[in-house]
C-alpha cells in the first residue's frame, strides 16, 4: 500500500514538473522554489520505494547487513530533511516578500538553495554518526531509538517556524493590506493559502503520531489517516501547488484551446482554406502577458501599465 | 532399554527427581544418544519454559537470560556427572549450538541488547541540530532582508 502511495506521488509530481517546465510563461521565483520542492519529493519517494522493496521486504539483506543499506538509510534521512526544509524555504520566501519587503525586487535565491539542499546534510550526518556509535543495529532499521529525533527534531522545528511565518503573513495581509488595497491582498492570500494548507498537513503526522487510540475502529481510522499523510504527501503537494493553481489551470486551458483550433484548422486546410490558420494562431498568442499578473507582482519592476497603482502601494509600504 | 549397570545413585539435594530418572536409564554406553535424550528431556524443557516466559525481544539481553542459561549449563553438567561422562563433550557442544541457533541467532555482534545512550549524551545530540536549524533559518531570513537593501 505504501508502494502505491509513493508511486502515485512520483507520477503526479513528474507531471507537475513537466507542466512547470513546459509552460515558460508560468516561471517566476516562486515557481522555481516549487520546482525544487517537487524534485526533493520525487527523490524522497524514489528512495523510499527502493528501501521498501530492496531492504524492508528482504530479511536476508537485513541479515547480511551490508554497508549499502546504511548508506541508503542516510540518504533517506537526508531527503526527508530536504522535503521539510524546502517547505520552510517557501514560507521564508513568502514572508520576505509580503511582510518584510513588500513588492521588492527579485531576491537572490542562493541562500534558499543552501537551506533547502545543503543544510539537511547536517542532521543526517549527525544521525549517522550517532547511530553508528551507539545504536548500530542491522541496516539501522529499528525505530525504537530516540536517536531518530536527531533528524525529526530539526524537521519539527522547521515546521513550527514555518507555521509561525505563515500566520504572521496572514496577520499582515488581513490587517494592513486589506485597508489599503483589497485586490492585491486577495491575490497574495491565494498565494499563501496553498502553503498554509500544506504546512499543517505535513506536520500533523508528527503531532498525532504518539497518540494511537485504543478503540479498535478509531485505531483503524487513525492508521489510514497516518498512512495517507505519510505516503501520499507528494500527491498532496503536487495537487495543491500545481493542479489546483489558478494560473496553471488557465495555461493548460489555453494550450488545449490552441490544440483544438489547430486541429480544427488542419481539418479545414484539407478544404484548402489556408489563410485562416495564420490569423487563428496569432490571436491565441496575444494575451500571454495577462497571465503574468499573479506572478509578476512578486517581482515588480514597473514594466506593465496596470501595475502603476501597485507601485504607489510599494512606496507607501516601505516607509510604513 | 539396558538397565545393565546402575552405580550408587545418592539422591543429591539439588535435583532428587533428576538423579532418580537418570539412574533408570543409565547403561555402559551412557555418553551416547541416551545422554542426548536425557539433556533434551530434562534440561531443555525447563529452559524452554523459562524463555517462553521472557518476552522474545529480551532473548538477546544477557542480564535477563543469564539465569536460565546458567541453569541449563548446570543441568547438563549434572546429567553428565550422573551418567559418568566427561563434561563438556561433543554432544553438549552440539546441543548448545542448537540452542543458540534457535534462541540467539539474531543478536547483534556485541552480544548485548541495543540500548539508547544515556541522556547526557542523547540530549546534546538532539538539541544541537535543533539550535543549528533555528540559527540557519534566522541567517537566511536576515540575508533575504539584506538583499532587498532593507536592513
Amino acid at each position: 500500500m505504501a508502494i502505491v502511495g509513493h508511486a502515485l506521488s512520483i507520477a503526479s509530481l513528474l507531471v507537475s514538473l513537466a507542466i512547470f517546465f513546459y509552460f515558460r510563461s508560468l516561471s517566476c521565483q516562486r515557481i522555481t522554489l516549487h520546482k525544487n520542492l517537487f524534485c526533493s519529493y520525487v527523490l524522497n519517494s524514489a528512495l523510499t520505494l527502493i528501501s521498501l522493496i530492496a531492504v524492508v521486504s528482504n530479511p536476508e539483506v537485513v541479515g547480511r547487513n551490508p554497508v549499502g543499506c546504511k548508506v541508503l538509510h542516510f540518504f533517506h534521512m537526508y531527503m526527508l530533511g530536504c522535503n521539510y526544509f524546502w517547505m520552510l524555504c517557501e514560507g521564508i520566501y513568502l514572508h520576505t516578500l509580503i511582510v518584510v519587503a513588500v513588492f521588492a525586487e527579485e531576491q537572490h535565491l542562493h541562500w534558499y538553495y543552501l537551506l533547502g539542499w545543503g543544510f539537511p546534510l547536517v542532521p543526517a550526518s549527525i544521525h549517522a554518526v550517532a547511530r553508528k556509535r551507539y545504536f548500530d543495529d542491522n541496516c539501522w532499521m529499528s525505530v525504537e531509538t530516540h536517536l531518530l529525533y536527531v533528524v525529526h527534531g530539526p524537521i519539527m522545528a522547521a515546521l513550527l517556524v514555518n507555521l509561525f511565518f505563515l500566520l504572521n503573513i496572514v496577520r499582515v495581509l488581513v490587517t494592513k493590506l486589506r485597508d489599503t488595497h483589497r485586490a492585491e491582498s486577495n491575490m497574495y492570500m491565494k498565494a499563501v493559502r496553498a502553503t498554509l494548507i500544506l504546512v499543517p498537513l505535513l506536520g500533523i503526522q508528527f503531532v498525532i503520531f504518539p497518540w494511537r487510540p485504543e478503540n479498535r475502529l478509531a485505531g483503524e481510522v487513525y492508521d489510514y489517516i497516518m498512512h495517507i499523510l505519510m505516503h501520499y504527501q507528494g500527491l498532496l503537494v503536487a495537487t495543491i501547488f500545481c493542479f489546483f493553481n489558478g494560473e496553471v489551470q488557465a495555461a493548460l486551458k489555453r494550450q488545449w484551446m490552441q490544440y483544438k483550433t489547430q486541429w480544427g484548422q488542419r481539418r479545414r486546410d484539407h478544404c484548402s482554406m489556408r489563410s485562416t490558420s495564420y490569423t487563428a494562431t496569432s490571436i491565441t498568442e496575444v494575451p500571454t502577458f495577462m497571465y503574468h499578473h499573479d506572478c509578476n507582482s512578486e517581482h515588480l519592476n514597473g514594466r506593465h501599465t496596470e501595475d502603476s497603482e501597485l507601485v504607489a502601494l510599494k512606496t507607501g509600504e516601505t516607509y510604513a | 532399554m539396558l538397565f545393565s549397570f546402575c552405580p550408587s545413585c545418592p539422591l543429591t539435594p539439588l535435583s532428587p527427581s533428576l538423579s532418580a530418572a537418570v539412574c533408570q536409564c543409565v547403561s555402559v554406553l551412557a555418553c551416547g544418544p541416551h545422554y542426548e535424550y536425557a539433556i533434551e528431556e530434562f534440561c531443555l524443557a525447563k529452559f524452554r519454559l523459562d524463555m517462553q516466559e521472557l518476552d522474545q525481544r529480551h532473548w538477546c539481553s544477557w542480564e535477563d537470560t543469564v539465569e536460565p542459561y546458567g541453569e541449563l549449563t548446570n543441568c547438563t553438567y549434572l546429567v553428565a556427572l550422573k551418567m559418568d561422562c566427561f563434561w563438556p563433550n561433543r554432544l553438549v557442544d552440539e546441543f548448545f549450538i542448537r540452542v543458540h541457533k534457535h534462541y540467539f541467532h539474531d543478536c547483534s555482534m556485541s552480544g548485548r541488547l541495543l540500548r539508547d545512550p544515556p541522556n547526557r549524551i542523547l540530549g546534546p545530540f538532539i538539541v544541537v541540530p535543533i539550535l543549528v536549524t533555528l540559527l540557519m533559518t534566522a541567517l537566511v531570513v536576515w540575508r533575504s532582508k539584506r538583499s532587498e537593501g532593507i536592513v
